[in-house]
């Protein structure tokens, strides 16, 4: 009888594979809750890195969002939401503090970063009222932080709170491509439907 | 009776109260969690930090015990860059010692040094005298400057030079009091017509070239002096060639001091004085070989005063040559920045070996008005004294300004335009 081994590169292809999987895995998660849309992506983390060196450092850092959904086809654009959120870091409570610009002002304080992330994905959801519980939704989210210096230009250098940006503007900033050296992330979904999101399968 | 008042109590105030696990939800109030606190002190760190002047000083000073403001701690890291002309300021904040306060650190960036710098020393169009540029290029390493520049200038001297112009300075021996300075210079000169028939032949050169090693010392902030040799030769046009030397001890005792306030907060504008005065010796001596022997003492001062959008300066120049002075040595009135208005080959076409000269300007919102008013001697019954008036406006470092000599017959106005002079 002839015995057959695992030759180690099998095992390293197998772990690469995982390893690739494990990180294509960090995708966005959709669910209903009566007629809206929910997101949520617990593996992606924008509370890293520079941007987070920045808030330790008192500094608030705005974040910018993009949902864009599809309906039907893929080339069928149903809906594009953007919003802005500022984030910033008690420096001896130890919490962040999150307040979305727009469309309206919202602020929740005293959260873990786990939480801040999450809360700002809360915000996102979307009224899907009108869409049939069987088309094909396609979804994805765009996360850009903004430098503190350019994040209320065209508005005034800065200052955040006053810098009056408009919904117009947010999206002529997101419709131009990320800058190399801007913290962003883009992730997406789809197809699925509503009645499967209602069923209960969500997809990954 | 009174368990039902107690579930009553808790009835109405458990669902108004937040879950622990809900994060609590605002409408307003600032972006930034950490303007509620306080700043304790605000300390400013690295090389060139003992160079802040004192309004900048006092404002900085003016953070501590006030809510911790973002926006306006980057005004002032502006400020701090601006005014030590650093590439990189970086704020720091961290935990106070006290509750709820905070410490703010500014590091001036000493490693991240900028190493190349193009600089428009001056750059200016006098309706009489022409075009006048300057620029350089300079090179820094590890706090050494090696410079490199091209000049035009048919303003400041009764000669319009023209050439390169080379430096390396060392900004840092061993202590932030001393800096080395070598500077060389070579010029080509082009002569008006009027310095022509009034020169001897003697006088009028070609060309000449300067060589200078300069130490500075600062005494005692902000008092500094500077004393080093001026080598310079220059081509007689004889019809024989001849090139004679001007050998000279140079020092000069610089003051600089500033103070008030800039006013960063509304109702705390106090205005922002500031003072420079110098005096400059130059000696030619032949101990250095030189041919002319001379003594030039120059005396100048400028006060200044900002607040709000106002800004008022005064200016006074005095000097006198004692010897014979080659022409560059010579002082000269009428140009862009003294007796403005005035030609100066119609006040003396050679320069003088005395000179006095006051001058107001006030400016607001960027209009500007000045007066000046001097006069250029040889001898005592030479002096007559001359005025001018001006208006134009001054934005930035570039100012454009038409003005009027005070004098009885017709009115001939000079329009000057440019940056930085």
């Amino acid at each position: 009888m002839r015995v057959r081994t695992i030759k180690p590169w099998w095992l390293i292809a197998a772990f690469l594979s995982g390893l690739a999987f494990a990180m294509a895995a960090e995708d966005l998660i959709l669910s209903t809750e009566e007629s809206r849309l929910e997101f949520s992506a617990p593996r992606v983390h924008f509370l890293v890195g520079k941007p987070l060196e920045r808030l330790r450092n008192a500094s608030e850092v705005p974040f910018d969002f993009k949902i864009t959904l599809w309906s039907g086809t893929r080339n069928h654009l149903l809906r594009e939401v953007p919003a802005r959120f500022v984030v910033s870091y008690d420096l001896w409570e130890e919490k962040f503090s999150v307040t979305r610009l727009l469309p309206t002002r919202r602020t929740a304080r005293h959260l873990t970063d786990i939480a801040a992330e999450a809360w700002c994905l809360q915000q996102m959801s979307q009224d899907v009222t009108g869409v049939s519980a069987t088309e094909p939704l396609w979804a994805r989210l765009e996360i850009r932080a903004q430098d503190g210096k350019e994040a209320g230009l065209p508005f005034g250098r800065g200052n955040i709170t006053d810098s009056g940006i408009s919904l117009t503007s947010l999206i002529e900033i997101l419709s131009r491509p990320a800058a190399t050296t801007q913290p962003h992330w883009t992730i997406e979904t789809g197809p699925v439907t509503l009645e499967e999101l209602r069923r209960g399968r969500r997809r990954g | 009776m009174r368990k039902l008042l107690i579930m009553g109590i808790f009835a109405t105030v458990l669902p108004a109260a937040p879950l622990p696990d809900e994060p609590p939800e605002q409408e307003a109030g600032p972006t930034n969690v950490n303007t509620r606190l306080i700043v304790e002190s605000v300390r400013v760190a690295g090389r060139w930090s003992a160079k802040l002047s004192n309004p900048l000083r006092s404002d900085l000073d003016q953070i501590a015990g006030q809510n911790f403001d973002p926006p306006l701690l980057d005004r002032l890291r502006d400020r701090i860059k601006q005014e030590l002309k650093v590439p990189d300021v970086r704020m720091h904040v961290a935990k106070g010692d006290m509750p709820d306060h905070v410490i703010v650190n500014f590091e001036i960036g000493a490693e991240h040094e900028k190493r190349f710098d193009l600089d428009l020393a001056r750059f200016l169009y006098h309706s009489r005298q022409g075009w006048s540029g300057q620029g350089h290029a300079t090179v820094n390493i590890h706090q050494n400057a090696f410079s490199f520049g091209m000049v035009s200038d048919g303003d400041r001297l009764s000669e319009r030079y023209a050439g390169i112009q080379a430096g390396y300075e060392r900004r840092h021996v061993g202590t932030d009091r001393l800096q080395l300075r070598f500077d060389f210079s070579s010029y080509h000169e082009q002569w008006n017509q009027a310095t022509l028939l009034e020169a001897a032949p003697g006088d009028i050169y070609r060309t000449r070239t300067h060589f200078s090693p300069l130490a500075t010392v600062v005494i005692l902030e902000p008092l500094e002096v500077s004393f080093g040799v001026d080598f310079a030769r220059y081509r007689l046009s004889l019809p024989v060639a001849k090139t004679e030397s001007s050998n000279a001890v140079v020092s000069t005792l610089r003051y600089h001091q500033r103070w008030g306030s800039a006013g960063l907060h509304s109702g705390r504008d106090e205005g922002e004085h500031d003072l420079r005065a110098s005096y400059s010796l130059r000696a030619g001596t032949h101990v250095l070989e030189s041919d002319p022997a001379f003594a030039r003492h120059q005396a100048e001062a400028r006060y200044r005063f900002r607040r709000g959008h106002q800004d008022l300066s005064v200016g006074f120049l005095g000097g006198t040559i004692s010897g014979r002075a080659p022409l560059f040595e010579r002082f000269v009135l009428g140009n862009a920045e003294t007796l403005r208005g005035w030609n100066k080959f119609d006040l003396d076409p050679l320069g003088a070996s005395h000179v006095a000269h006051g001058s107001i300007d006030y400016g607001y919102r960027g209009f500007l008005v000045f007066y000046d008013t001097g006069a250029v001697w040889d001898r005592p019954e030479e002096r007559e004294q001359k005025q001018s008036l001006g208006l134009g406006c001054k934005k930035s470092g570039f100012q454009l300004a038409v003005a009027f000599p005070v004098r009885s017959g017709t009115v001939n106005p000079v329009f000057y335009a440019g940056m930085n002079f």
